[in-house]
């Protein structure tokens, strides 16, 4: 992970990840999120340096997800209609909030994207318990969570396999696949998964967490970069808004019921 | 009547008339057991299974009463402060403990950061820190893996992390549970050196006291043979009693059959006094002892000259043993894969797989006929995993072909293959027919593999040993003519692991082909007709046994050792491997005339 | 047979410390989150074509699997909050491990899910483990999380509402609630929840 953003205090990124979600909340104008997510990917690009493929195969999900609210939006609100065939009506305030809520949808997800590619999981972890106050025991069972979840893949692999080899055959001469076997290797994986948490409490209880008054070793660097970092953010999102409160283009939820 | 062992100073472990009960049987787990452990003393913890090994090391460590759900009475002092009155967490300030599952020995992605955890949780500075995790690791042997990422890392790799994860606070008691159970050949060679090496005075301080649980006693043993045992062991019977406590030669050799009857893999020495308990140290003449060298180049395995006479003569051809399998004249053929290349990919999809899938076997041809038995044989990662899977239908061959009747596979980990809430279910899934003809073949099957008491047991409850053989019964149900097994015997005692090979020589007798991998080279060499050696990508020898073993450089590049044993049969007693073995496996047990007392 | 000495008749510690969360409590909150977050990932993957075929109507569908956490966390731990703690453990795990395009936002649908779950066992003291409460559960995990949804994307004022909100709820009820007893009873059954509440209880009912 290279670029500024992968420096910054991971528990800053979160808390403005946090903030910058629950500021579009309220928003519901096409143009502010739309706005807001060019600058987002500008800074994520900069900033955190994603390998382009990456960046592209997030996009796929995201863009499928808006487009899918657009037209939802646009067919399923009632208002002035643009356009009609048969059954199916487009309406203007349709697109106007689909549009809204798509572009705040991409706006989210970029900024999703943007963390996790710049932020690693133990050290956000370490950092919101050096910072946030997180509680010890919490912060390392969801330490040692990612670490079972590492090993998820390759047991669900295995257990599907294993599934298989008395699975009866069906009408190809393939064993049978189907949510019924989905659901007995989802179990199995359950199970396995339920035992090992025991034994890695265990673990973790003999390394002796929990007893209060830990040192960190490698503690996660929180500098006055990531504070200015912050006010940029804060800054640059608040200043968005503001022009386009101003500009009148913001639209508040009155606009869910046609107002 | 068990030894008292003199303490100079306190000891460091001190139980006194434990017991401890689970509402889930009415048997206690423990029983009025009082033993005491000294400073850096290594004592060896052995019993039946189910005999309470694991709960004893509960005891010590806190788990009971504090995490089990169990009842424990009596009293628990280590270093002085009783377990009750503690938690979990302030006993592992004393009390180190690695436990078999490599999986979940080791918590947290970095390995630099698993070793320095516990020096975190007991507050000691950071700059003092980066030594002792350097000086752990080195201790164990795993200084190269400090910048790794756990899920890269082995078996083997990860037992030792664990370790140094245990070891770097300094621990006054070490409590090992079958620290190697769940490793291949490597890893467990790897483990022991770093138990050993644990267990020395050194510059991480005095030694602690280890209590180990093991049950491969002869892997442990070595080339030194009992001298490479911990001094003391102390015995654990059914029921959580304390049979015996003292040194550990003089336990072997006084409770040699009950052990062997037990299931314990046992030396060599301590084996042949089970079965002809006239044969022992005190009385014999010694031969040149074993060495390393010489017990790899044919050299005698044992120093025992009247055991050595012994092996003579179980090798001796005499009337034909009834339950020797004699090698089968080749029949049809059941299986066979040709130019197969083998990956690591996945599952068949219709799709395009991105190019090259990491080939992991190149241009293997493989041919199974009815009633023979096949070992496949391997260093680990060399793909005998991936092979069975391959032929087992479940993932395509990167090249080749193969043709055959579906196969039945059985796993590594049994656990993966239940899908049923009872045994007697679980042996019924999948078969066609009607409902009795499943019900006929269930119970044909839990007749036959000893499982009639636990039909109506959820799988997941069951013992080691017996979900095996469950896996294998609901398997062979399906009576398919190829069976593939993946380490049948992994972790298995050597009762279940005689067990299973009883029920693969029958499943063959009936005319199946078998097709099996193992690192277990005597389990192998009593069981199969022919090996497959796998290695540098390829298949590097198909042949009958004892071509294929005798042949050192084809193991060297393998990475294959052989055990003292089967190579000294190989020099000593040529074309009798199988019937010594067999005879040696199948001798009964036979307790000693106890000495008179004048 | 020898008398028991001095040292007094240990209890396990939960019983001395009843309202203390243990670490393995804890563990399996994260458990349960790292292995329903990794399979509803895994359905995605399988069923991207049902999805394409319910298009935006699957999220209901679907949201039951996201309300399992909290019945089986709370019938295996239960104590209080064990179900609120399960839902906001899972989303913590989908938004910083599996990096969630919902964003952090997830969290508050996470907690009002959780909430909601966690009422029909709360009332009912934490001692009422039968096929009502679960189905309780999962309707109220639902529903509470409806609104609040509802407000976030959108569905106010569009003709849908009414359906989107009963596909949700019968995904709650059958998904949440009912799978969810299932799933728990099976897990009692195979021993791996022995040393956990529910263990005790069961052990302490034979």
């Amino acid at each position: 992970m290279t670029g500024y953003l992968a420096r910054r205090n991971p528990t800053v990124k979160l808390a403005l990840l946090f903030a910058v979600s629950l500021a579009t909340f309220f928003l519901f104008d096409p143009v502010t999120p739309a706005v807001l997510y060019l600058l987002a990917l500008a800074a994520i690009v900069i900033g955190a340096r994603p390998e382009p493929r990456a960046l592209a195969a997030a996009h796929l999900p995201l863009l499928a997800f808006a487009l899918g609210i657009l037209m939802v939006n646009a067919l399923s609100r009632p208002g002035t209609v643009l356009w009609q065939a048969g059954a199916a009506r487009v309406t203007v305030e349709g697109l106007e909030v689909g549009a809204a809520l798509g572009a705040r949808a991409l706006l989210i997800g970029i900024l999703s994207f943007g963390f996790v590619v710049c932020t690693d999981a133990v050290a956000l972890l370490t950092s919101l318990y050096q910072h946030a106050r997180l509680n010890e025991r919490v912060c390392f069972a969801l330490v040692a969570g990612y670490r079972m979840l590492q090993q998820l893949g390759g047991e669900w692999e295995v257990i599907r396999y294993a599934q298989r080899v008395r699975a009866p055959l069906g009408r190809h001469g393939q064993p049978k696949a189907g949510p019924a076997r989905f659901g007995l290797a989802a179990f199995a994986l359950l199970v396995m998964m339920v035992r090992r948490g025991e034994r890695v409490a265990q673990s973790l209880e003999a390394r002796g967490l929990g007893r209060g008054a830990r040192t960190v070793w490698r503690p996660v660097p929180l500098t006055s970069h990531d504070g200015w970092f912050a006010v940029a953010v804060l800054g640059g999102v608040a200043l968005t808004i503001g022009v386009s409160v101003l500009a009148g283009v913001a639209r508040g939820p009155s606009a869910l019921f046609g107002g | 009547m068990p030894a008292s062992h003199p303490t100079v100073t306190d000891p460091v472990v001190q139980l006194t008339e434990v017991t401890v009960h689970t509402p889930r049987r009415p048997a206690p787990l423990l029983h009025t057991v009082t033993l005491s452990i000294a400073p850096g003393e290594r004592m060896l913890l052995l019993g039946t299974s189910g005999a309470g090994k694991s709960t004893l090391l509960h005891t010590i460590s806190g788990g009971i009463p504090h995490s089990v759900n169990a009842d424990l009475s009596g009293q628990v002092l280590v270093n002085g402060r009783d377990t009750s009155a503690s938690t979990v967490v302030d006993i592992a300030m004393t009390v180190g403990v690695l436990g078999q599952d490599p999986s979940s020995s080791v918590t947290m992605s970095q390995v630099d950061q698993e070793v320095a955890f516990p020096l975190e949780n007991q507050g000691v500075p950071a700059a003092e820190i980066t030594g002792r995790v350097q000086e752990a690791l080195s201790l164990v042997g795993a200084a190269h893996l400090a910048g790794r990422g756990t899920s890269t890392l082995s078996g083997g790799e990860l037992q030792r992390v664990a370790l140094a994860g245990t070891l770097v606070g300094r621990p006054a008691v070490l409590l090992l549970d079958e620290p190697t159970a769940m490793l291949d050949a490597h890893g467990v060679t790897m483990v022991r050196a770093a138990v050993a090496a644990a267990g020395v005075d050194g510059a991480a301080g005095t030694a602690p006291a280890v209590v180990l649980v093991e049950h491969r006693l002869d892997e442990l043993a070595g080339p030194a043979g009992l001298a490479g045992l911990p001094p003391r062991t102390v015995l654990l019977g059914d029921g959580g009693v304390v049979l015996a406590d003292g040194p550990t030669v003089a336990v072997l050799k006084e409770q040699a059959a009950t052990l062997h009857r037990a299931g314990c893999w046992l030396p060599l020495e301590a084996e042949l006094w089970a079965v002809a308990p006239a044969v022992g140290p005190d009385d014999a003449e010694t031969a040149p002892g074993p060495d390393d060298e010489s017990a790899g180049r044919g050299g005698a395995p044992i120093a025992d000259v009247r055991g050595l006479a012994l092996l003579d003569s179980f090798a001796a051809p005499s009337g034909a043993a009834a339950t020797l399998r004699a090698t089968p004249t080749p029949g049809r053929t059941l299986l066979e894969g040709t130019g197969l290349s083998v990956s690591r990919d996945r599952v068949r999809r219709r799709t395009a797989r991105r190019p090259g899938p990491r080939i992991l076997l190149r241009d293997v041809d493989i041919r199974l006929t009815a009633g023979e038995i096949v070992a496949v044989l391997g260093a680990n990662g060399c793909g005998k995993t991936s092979l069975l899977l391959t032929l087992a239908g479940l993932v395509d061959p990167a090249a080749g072909r193969i043709e055959g009747q579906r196969p039945g596979l059985v796993f590594q980990n049994p656990e993966h293959q239940f899908l049923r809430h009872t045994v007697a279910e679980e042996i019924g899934y999948g078969l066609p027919g009607s409902a009795a003809d499943r019900a006929g073949i269930v119970a044909h099957r839990l007749a036959g593999h000893r499982l009639e008491h636990l039909a109506d047991q959820n799988p997941h409850r069951l013992s080691g040993g017996e979900k095996r053989r469950l896996s294998l019964a609901a398997m062979l149900a399906h009576d398919r003519p190829v069976l593939l097994a993946d380490e049948p015997t992994f972790g298995l005692d050597r009762r279940d692991t005689l067990a299973t090979a009883t029920a693969l020589t029958e499943a063959a007798a009936t005319g199946r082909g078998i097709l099996f991998s193992s690192h277990d080279l005597r389990f192998v060499a009593a069981l199969a007709d022919r090996l497959l050696v796998l290695g540098d990508g390829r298949l590097l020898a198909d042949g009958p046994i004892e071509a294929v073993l005798a042949d050192a450089d084809l193991l060297r590049t393998a990475g294959l050792t052989l055990p003292p044993l089967v190579s000294w049969l190989l020099h000593r007693h040529p074309g009798a491997l199988r019937r010594t073995l067999h005879r040696l496996d199948t001798a009964p047990a036979v307790d000693p005339v106890p000495a008179v007392v004048s | 047979m020898p008398a028991s000495t001095t040292a007094p008749a240990a209890t396990p510690s939960a019983r001395r410390r009843p309202l203390a969360w243990t670490l393995k409590d804890l563990v399996l909150l994260v458990v349960l989150g790292v292995v329903f977050g990794f399979l509803y990932w895994a359905l995605v993957q399988a069923w991207t074509g049902a999805a394409i075929l319910f298009g935006d109507l699957t999220q209901h569908v679907l949201l039951g699997g996201w309300l399992l956490a909290a019945p089986v966390a709370i019938a295996i731990i239960r104590r209080p909050l064990a179900g609120l703690l399960a839902e906001v453990l899972a989303a913590v795990i989908e938004v910083i491990f599996l990096g969630s395009p919902v964003g952090p936002t997830l969290l508050l649908a996470a907690a009002l899910q959780g909430l909601g779950s966690e009422l029909p066992f709360a009332l009912t003291r934490y001692r009422r483990y039968g096929w009502l409460v679960y189905a309780f559960s999962g309707l109220l995990g639902a529903a509470l999380v409806f609104f609040y949804s509802a407000f976030r994307s959108g569905w106010y004022g569009t003709d849908l509402l009414t359906i989107r909100l009963i596909v949700q709820l019968i995904s709650g009820v059958l998904i949440g609630g009912l799978l969810a007893k299932v799933i728990v009873d099976a897990l009692a059954r195979t021993g791996v929840v022995d040393n956990f509440a529910i263990g005790r209880d069961l052990s302490r009912a034979r």
